[in-house]
């Protein structure tokens, strides 16, 4: 009992101390809080759908981040792993009869060889004509699906899925909580000595390499890892839609994740996860003026990376936290010290 | 005092409750979704289709269910489902769940329609498809019925039967150049716009010809989107073809008509080519398109039934142009649903299931049956022949699209000849003749 309490309040020591001092991590707190108890306000089967494909698509544009914005490998082609992912668990549940929770990981794995494949061609590539190389690599699996239809399923895709599970509620729960648990283990990641040396081969590759570093080991590690986390949003996409067909390869999903990556603020994680959560129910609300909705949905995009040109999250955030000119520690705005080295924000 | 407050108190909510509660009972109406990518042509179709069947019923009061007499309204789901599939299948769900509809029609890309489909089985919706023609549809209602058996194929009949269609007109066609020309043996190009869609068709077109007593003079695959094809046109007159199979879905069927009609390629055109099933084909081709001959659902002044006139002018008359296939959904409401509701005297999905996949009923392009398969197991695939549906085959003549087929049509040598009431006869084109004459 004694034991309880004291780590009871260690508990909130932290969260006073570490959660409540920020806005950001309030937000953070309370986004974790929100979708974790909101099937006791409601179980309305439409939003918890819009809630699922939400949260499988916040794992993929994450895992662009991880790739794109980190290690900045422009990768033109991400519906490459969702596809690969989606197909392979597909493949994997329809004729070996593997369940989701097995075929799902195997599927994100086939994602990683694909990651390997198309990132060995790639490392000598940068800008422009590595986004153009992976554009290519969809398009070119595009082509295989179509070729081996007995197999694919061609144009049809492979259809029959066992659910993800038998009830939406449980579907919700799988995919809130694999998406807030893998979107942290990324974060760590770019938070990790792996991630600060994907950062600097963004910044500057020939000076990480002086420095030592192998950076083909780790550009390929960087592939793997998005492949990864996007083959496990694949997986989900097919067991919950039911269906791996070619339009999880199409060049416009590729586009709509840089899309969402970019909305939000890239090198954040948390930006293109926020843009997701953001504007996938958003084009589901424009349905009340169907005429207009894609047009609407594009006027909101360029208005955002009009007067946000680094994101929406990055501008909310500078605007409510400070950053120490001196310890670089975040405080919320309205502080005239810095909360860790008493000095001057202003 | 307290007492009369109180008791008016109950009087003014019981009337508040009667007010709202009153019209919510006496506007109890029949729900149907028409799912499809409306901002897209197939999916206009799909809600012209819808809003006369609508207007017409609820014109005459609505519909009997039991003893009461329901109005219908239509609820649009936009599928998008040519962008994006996760949006086709997010509208079934919005359409099921939040506007709760009773019914669904519509759907057009198979992969999304696959999707759809699950999510109106999931609900037990009954859901009747006019647009994919993909036979996997119904194969899924034999294999799992209990499930599937609330999906119906409204329009059009299956793939297999597209082709088969398909390769009646280009057996039709040949035996008239063969006779009209007196060429011993006639040679086909086949020409398929690149897409996927066409692969089996032309790898059954390459097998099939030789069968009909033809020769196969070459295969082309020019764009989608291709706005030049002379090159095509010009090998094609070099490999001596007297016939061309086109199977195009896309906009290449506008140029290649019209730079056929330029060059005065001495072969004739038959098959699909969707660009010459509108209203616009004449003046796109700049009158260039004359004798192009496709396969089509609607034409004006044929009439297979009493209703298909009817229905051919009225849709003119309210929209401006000819009806495509995907407007079936007036077809699949007026007499597939309407009827059944009214003979179930419920909105049961169940019982309705039952009551339809036994109908057999007269709509504007002939009468639908549905199918069992070689077990017979349920399919509610539609079925196709003399008797049923087998659609048209239409050709520009004059600046006039006319159906040319079925004419004199032998479905088999012991069956009577068939001829849809305003069918005309095919006409080869006069540069066709003169080539041959010389």
């Amino acid at each position: 009992m004694g034991m309880l309490s004291f780590y009871l309040r260690k508990l909130i020591i932290i969260f006073k101390g570490e959660v409540l001092v920020l806005p950001s991590r309030v937000v953070v707190f309370l986004f974790f809080l929100v979708l974790l108890f909101l099937p006791v306000v409601t179980q309305d089967p439409y939003l918890l759908r819009i809630l699922i494909l939400t949260s499988i698509f916040a794992i993929l544009a994450a895992s662009w981040d991880l790739l794109s914005g980190f290690t900045g490998q422009m990768n033109f082609g991400h519906a490459l792993f969702f596809g690969v992912g989606a197909y392979s668990s597909a493949l994997l549940n329809l004729h070996v009869h593997i369940p989701p929770w097995g075929s799902i990981p195997i599927g994100a794995l086939a994602a990683v060889l694909a990651g390997l494949i198309i990132g060995i061609p790639c490392l000598r590539l940068k800008g422009t004509y590595l986004a153009l190389t992976t554009l290519a690599f969809p398009i070119i699996l595009m082509g295989v699906v179509f070729a081996i239809p007995d197999i694919t399923g061609g144009e049809l895709g492979v259809s029959g899925l066992d659910r993800l599970s038998r009830s939406r509620l449980t579907d919700y729960y799988v995919s809130v909580v694999l998406m807030l648990g893998l979107c942290t283990v990324m974060w760590k990641i770019t938070d990790s000595n792996t991630g600060i040396i994907f950062h600097a081969i963004r910044e500057d590759e020939v000076a990480v390499r002086t420095a030592g570093i192998n950076t083909t080991r780790y550009k390929l590690l960087a592939f793997s890892l998005s492949g990864f986390f996007a083959g496990i949003s694949g997986g989900l996409y097919a067991h919950f839609m039911r269906i791996a067909g070619p339009s999880t390869l199409e060049v416009s999903m590729s586009f709509t994740v840089v899309i969402w990556a970019v909305f939000g603020g890239i090198v954040t994680i948390y930006g293109p996860i926020g843009a997701v959560f953001i504007l996938f129910p958003l084009l589901e609300f424009f349905r009340f003026w169907p005429e207009f909705r894609m047009l609407m949905f594009a006027v909101v995009i360029l208005l955002i990376l009009l007067y946000m040109p680094d994101g929406l999250l990055p501008w909310v955030r500078d605007k409510i936290e400070k950053e120490c000119p001196r310890c670089k520690i975040r405080n919320v705005a309205t502080r005239k010290t810095c909360r860790v080295c008493t000095a001057e924000l202003d | 005092m307290k007492r009369s407050k109180f008791l008016l108190s109950v009087l003014l909510v019981a009337c508040l409750v009667m007010a709202v509660g009153m019209p919510a009972y006496a506007a109890k109406v029949i729900k149907i979704g028409v799912i499809g990518p409306m901002k897209f042509v197939q999916g206009k179709g799909h809600w012209n289709g819808a809003i006369m069947a609508q207007e017409e019923i609820n014109a005459r009061g609505g519909l009997w269910v039991g003893k009461k007499k329901l109005k219908v309204e239509l609820v649009k789901a936009d599928s998008n489902e040519f962008l994006s599939m996760t949006d086709a299948t997010n509208a079934m769900e919005l359409a099921i769940t939040r506007h709760k509809v009773d019914f669904l029609v519509g759907g057009f890309r198979t992969e999304a329609v696959l999707a759809m489909q699950d999510i109106a089985m999931d609900y037990k919706k009954i859901f009747i498809g006019c647009g994919a023609a993909h036979p996997e549809l119904c194969i899924r209602v034999a294999k799992d019925y209990k499930r599937y058996k609330y999906f119906f194929r409204g329009t059009p009949f299956n793939s297999r039967y597209l082709v088969k269609v398909c390769f009646i007109h280009m057996g039709t066609v040949g035996a008239i150049l063969k006779k009209a020309l007196n060429i011993p043996k006639v040679k086909v190009a086949i020409v398929a716009e690149k897409a996927v869609w066409v692969d089996p068709m032309i790898a059954a077109a390459k097998g099939f010809i030789p069968k009909m007593g033809m020769e196969v003079a070459g295969v082309w695959r020019p764009s989608p989107v291709a706005t030049d094809v002379t090159a095509e046109l010009s090998a094609i007159q070099r490999a001596g073809a007297h016939m061309i199979f086109t199977t195009f879905s896309s906009s290449v069927g506008i140029p290649f008509a019209r730079q056929a009609g330029e060059l005065k390629i001495p072969a004739a055109q038959v098959g699909i080519n969707v660009e010459a099933q509108k209203d616009g084909f004449w003046e796109a081709t700049e009158g260039k398109g004359n004798y192009v001959m496709t396969m089509n659902t609607y034409a004006r002044g044929v009439e297979r039934n009493e209703l298909e006139k009817r229905f051919v002018e009225a849709y003119i008359k309210r929209f401006g142009e000819m009806p495509t296939y995907t407007a079936d959904t007036y077809a699949a409401i007026i007499y597939g649903l309407a009827p059944t509701i009214e003979e179930a005297g419920s909105l049961d999905a169940d019982k309705i299931v039952a009551i339809l996949e036994n109908r057999e009923y007269a709509v504007p392009s002939g009468i639908v049956g549905y199918m069992k398969d070689a077990q017979g197991r349920h399919l509610h695939d539609l079925k196709f022949g003399p008797r049923y549906l087998t659609s048209l085959g239409t050709q520009w003549q004059d600046g006039k699209l006319v159906a040319v087929w079925p004419y004199r049509w032998k479905p088999s040598k012991e069956a009577p000849e068939i001829t849809y009431k305003g069918i005309v006869p095919y006409k080869i084109a006069p540069w066709i003749i003169e080539e041959h004459k010389k």
